[in-house]
């Protein structure tokens, strides 16, 4: 039972920080209407950044993962400004295949100058609080703390801020959105800043709970794509629910199945997601273009 | 040097099959598959398993075809009821599923430490002779495939499978079905991946988990992006450019002092993003394929 429920916190955290990736993916979805395949990476160049910063002498961790932040936030601006806005008129493999090209190139750079080696964040080391065999570390806390305060920040500007607004007009009805005079283009480079700010922290969180390798997003593409798939493409909400509820379901199969299997575990959710529930928990049923 | 080109020839052919294969399904169906190494390596470990247990090669590469083909199946019917970014992800989840498999079943598989002495293709030739019949037989594997595909896209099956990927509602609209089609196309691409992957497995004759990464998936792309989609002769063009790419960075390694193996592997994942990024942006159409209207 005591082990049962430490999967269980450890599912929730992880899902929590999945969430944030799971999130942006989502809102690119929802706007520019492909799968972005570089989320992953961009997680990773978060954490390499951040970690980079660290060793280049910057003392706090927070300040660190913050100027990481806007360093992927601005790579992501410029990948939506130099690409993806180019392919809008294309199909939308197109905009899909370049996103692969892009999380390659993206990983190749880091392990070119960083290496393969993993690598792992300076952090104060903390014994687990025990309650009869239950354990809760202190950095899990402040992890899930982060993850949460991100979510609360984006949902407080998507549906509580003029830019939410707009945003999500854009997402409804591109057309429409324009009639009503809605300027897309930087409404568009602020969505892609927002994107790449969250994966961004969802990767120095990941490699917070475990280790830094260039493998770290891309081995989270999947679980996050089948956690944007579980709560409804284009659904905020959902994408979050998704996630939790996948790393719960992931963390309480390791007894089961291995820690190995996770991702073969996520695959599975997400076939069986797509056969059952199309348009997933929080969706709707969307027009077929 | 002789046995240098021949081996690059052997690989040039094993990748125009897939090529050929992806060209089936997304060239002319419009299929995505980001999953092409899985049915690669699960036609490689087949017949590499099965060659183990005493099974001569041609049967064995004829189970690594089925398969191959039939692990296509239930993606193929998941095709059908997909949007085609939804089938890109899945097909690479899939990929990966089947790598994690692999690795995790030691029981079957051997795990990280991968299979090792499995029979040479035409050993009885001796050593040298061995891999040129092998290249021989995969030209002519290779013309066959060219020449169906040829074929198939020239019949009236062919126009069915291109108005499949231009506008199906349309299609469905004048009475024909084409959902037997398409699983159909997706697991013939399959099979020919299956088939690639067992000449692989009897060419270099030790298979480990490692070589079936995403990243084959995404050379064979970009094969088929370079080429031109939906032509035969953009499959094989782009090919070609491919492993003059591959092999080349092998050469720079060599004329380049201090770039070692791992530094050459980041460079390579490199190019292939750089590729895949500019081809969408610039040349959509391939470098031998033809422009669209």
């Amino acid at each position: 039972m005591t082990e049962f429920l430490n999967l269980l916190i450890n599912g929730v955290i992880e899902g929590l920080v999945v969430a944030l990736p799971a999130l942006a993916m989502t809102l690119v979805m929802g706007v520019n209407r492909f799968p972005n395949a570089a989320t992953g990476d961009f997680m990773t160049a978060g954490a390499y950044a951040t970690i980079g910063l660290q060793l280049a002498g910057v003392p706090s961790l927070v300040l660190a993962a913050l100027i990481g932040a806007l360093a992927i936030a601005a790579t992501s601006a410029a990948s939506y400004f130099l690409i993806f806005r180019k392919l809008a008129r294309q199909p939308m493999v197109a905009s899909l295949l370049a996103a692969i090209g892009l999380g390659f190139l993206i990983r190749s750079l880091i392990s070119l100058f960083a290496g393969h080696d993993q690598r792992t964040f300076q952090l104060p080391l903390m014994r687990a609080w025990n309650f009869n065999g239950v354990r809760i570390l202190p950095t899990d806390l402040a992890i899930a703390g982060v993850a949460l305060a991100c979510l609360a920040v984006v949902f407080i500007l998507l549906y509580k801020t003029s830019f939410g607004r707009q945003l999500r007009a854009v997402a409804d009805s591109p057309d429409l959105a324009r009639a009503s005079g809605i300027r897309a283009r930087g409404l568009l480079i602020s969505l892609w800043l927002l994107v790449g700010a969250l994966s961004s922290v969802g990767g120095v969180l990941l490699g917070m709970k475990a280790v830094v390798m260039p493998d770290l997003g891309w081995e989270h593409l999947i679980p996050a794509f089948a956690a944007m798939v579980l709560g409804g493409i284009g659904s905020p909400v959902g994408a979050v629910v998704g996630a939790v509820l996948l790393c719960v379901a992931q963390e309480l199969s390791v007894p089961f199945l291995g820690a190995s299997y996770k991702l073969v575990l996520a695959f599975g959710v997400l076939a069986i997601a797509l056969l059952i529930r199309p348009a997933g928990l929080f969706g709707r049923i969307e027009l077929v273009r | 040097m002789t046995a240098y080109l021949l081996s690059i020839g052997i690989v040039v052919l094993i990748y125009a099959l897939l090529t050929l294969g992806l060209n089936l399904q997304f060239g002319l169906t419009r299929l995505v598959n980001f999953g092409i190494v899985a049915f690669f390596a699960i036609g490689a470990y087949t017949s590499g398993l099965l060659s183990l247990k005493g099974v001569p090669l041609p049967l064995s590469f004829l189970a690594a075809m089925i398969v191959a083909g039939l692990a296509a199946l239930p993606i193929g019917l998941l095709s059908l009821r997909l949007r085609e970014d939804y089938l890109a992800i899945v097909t690479l989840g899939f990929s990966e599923a089947i790598r994690i498999t692999i690795q995790q079943e030691e029981w079957l598989t051997n795990g990280v430490q991968g299979l090792p002495g499995l029979p040479k293709a035409f050993a009885s030739l001796g050593s040298g002779n061995s891999d040129i019949a092998l290249f021989v037989t995969l030209v002519l594997v290779t013309a066959i495939t060219a020449w169906g595909t040829l074929r198939l896209t020239r019949s009236p099956l062919g126009r069915l499978l291109r108005a499949i990927g231009d506008d199906e509602t349309a299609l469905m609209a004048l009475g024909k079905d084409p959902a037997r089609f398409k699983v159909q196309i997706f697991m013939l691409g399959a099979a020919l991946a299956g088939m690639g992957g067992a000449f692989y497995a009897h060419f270099i004759t030790f298979i480990t988990p490692e070589q079936f990464i995403p990243l084959v998936t995404f050379y064979v792309w970009m094969s088929l992006i370079m080429g031109g989609t939906g032509t035969v002769r953009g499959a094989i063009g782009g090919t070609a450019l491919l492993m003059i790419f591959l092999e080349g960075s092998r050469f720079a390694k060599d004329l380049i002092p201090g770039v070692s193996e791992v530094h050459m592997a980041s460079v390579r994942l490199a190019v292939v993003g750089l590729a895949l990024i500019l081809f969408t942006l610039y040349r959509p159409q391939g470098m031998f394929g033809k422009r669209q209207a």
